[in-house]
């Protein structure tokens, strides 16, 4: 047989099956279920109010805070400096470059932590890193920064100093608490998490 | 799970080896269907031996559907293989400066190497010559920047731009190739050369 129409017989039936098969667009996960899960149990991805109220302060430019509430929302009220991701515009070919990056350190935050927890798992999934979620969300955060529970009386020392770290952070962020000066107490736990590089495309070059 | 380096199935070394590997598989095939020959390179432009067409022709496709039926089983994802950026001026003026180092050479880069490995003298002049364009491309790289950056296009693909599937794209390049190896054999008869 003529080489060429042996190929002919081989190639045109595999292109035909190309050419009818609709194209493959899922999105492989980096992340088996059990690596997801061990990371969720871990709580790793949980970033508390205060060390997010000391990076705003210190104007902190590695940190990027997400929100993936609406638009409508974001608009009525936001964090300083937040950028608007609606979670269900998460995987939008746009946001790729500010999820998958290894500057900056994202964190996600919606109302509650809901939301933004989701948002978290999917990019995980995806196998990106340096992304967060804001403990307790806008809620919390209203509860622990803008108005903080001044603690009993019984409280141990830790409870005040915690509660003083908070009121000044509220103020500087424009919450309603007491005006009281405790600038020497804004040296708070450093809890930041390290940014993780990305593993970067590789590329080839072809020649003949 | 591919490309299996980039999802560090396997280290970046047992890529380079495989690489490697890969490397005297392509000699070996090139050697064995003549291409050590500037005689048979040349040929595609005088008409007399097409077999540079078909055999290149035969790899793409092969390639193509390849990745398009590994990507449709999962096995590979294409988003994470390299496509070359396309910078518009330097591709066609590269593009006439390997032609026309082609039919003057009779080789073209790798299967210079090829014909300089079993003792061609034109193949080592060849790769002397290559050296030489490296070397002054890379000195005077400051004065061909800016035709070498020009027009930059990012990565397309013809597919995208002609609003069709990778796969019915891919079905007509078939066709297209199997046409081409059609009329490439009507004229190799038509200018025959007995001796090369």
């Amino acid at each position: 047989m003529n080489p060429r129409v042996l190929l002919a017989l081989i190639i045109i039936p595999l292109g035909l099956v190309i050419a009818a098969v609709p194209q493959n667009k899922t999105v492989p996960y980096k992340l088996t279920a059990p690596e997801l899960l061990s990371e969720v149990a871990e709580r790793t991805q949980f970033v508390s109010p205060e060390v997010i109220a000391d990076m705003l302060i210190k104007k902190d430019p590695t940190l990027r805070l997400i929100d993936v509430r609406s638009q409508q929302e974001f608009e009525k009220y936001s964090l300083p400096g937040a950028i608007n991701i609606p979670l269900t515009d998460l995987l939008s070919e746009e946001y790729a470059d500010i999820l998958n990056q290894d500057v900056k350190m994202n964190v996600f935050y919606s109302n509650g932590s809901l939301a933004a927890n989701e948002a978290w798992m999917i990019t995980r999934q995806l196998g990106y890193t340096n992304n967060y979620v804001l403990e307790g969300g806008l809620n919390y955060w209203y509860e622990t920064i803008l108005n903080p529970q001044k603690p009993s009386s019984v409280s141990s020392d830790e409870e005040f100093l915690r509660y003083d770290l908070r009121k000044g952070a509220g103020m500087a962020l424009g919450g309603d608490a007491e005006v009281k000066d405790t600038q020497d107490q804004a040296a708070g736990p450093s809890l930041k998490p390290a940014i993780k590089p990305v593993a970067k495309k590789k590329k080839a070059a072809g020649g003949c | 799970m591919g490309p299996l380096a980039v999802n560090e199935i396997i280290s970046e070394n047992t890529n380079l080896f495989f690489a490697f590997l890969i490397g005297i598989g392509f000699g070996y095939v090139l050697e064995a269907s003549g291409f050590s020959s500037s005689r048979k390179l040349a040929g595609v432009f005088y008409g007399y031996d097409m077999v540079v067409l078909k055999v290149f022709f035969t790899a793409a496709i092969t390639a193509m559907t390849g990745l398009l039926l590994f990507s449709l089983f999962g096995w590979i994802d294409l988003s994470l293989v390299y496509i070359n950026p396309l910078y518009v001026t330097s591709a066609i003026v590269g593009g006439i400066i390997m032609g026309g180092g082609f039919i003057l050479g009779g080789y073209c880069p790798g299967t210079s190497f090829c014909g300089a490995s079993i003792g061609k003298i034109d193949a080592m002049v060849f790769i002397a010559g290559l050296f030489i364009g490296v070397a002054l491309f890379a000195a005077g790289f400051n004065w061909f920047e800016g035709l070498y950056m020009a027009a930059f296009r990012g990565d397309p693909k013809i597919s995208t731009a002609l609003k069709m599937s990778d796969g019915f794209f891919a079905l007509l390049l078939i066709l297209a190739a199997l046409a081409m190896f059609w009329v490439a054999e009507i004229v190799e008869k038509k200018f025959p050369r007995e001796e090369y």
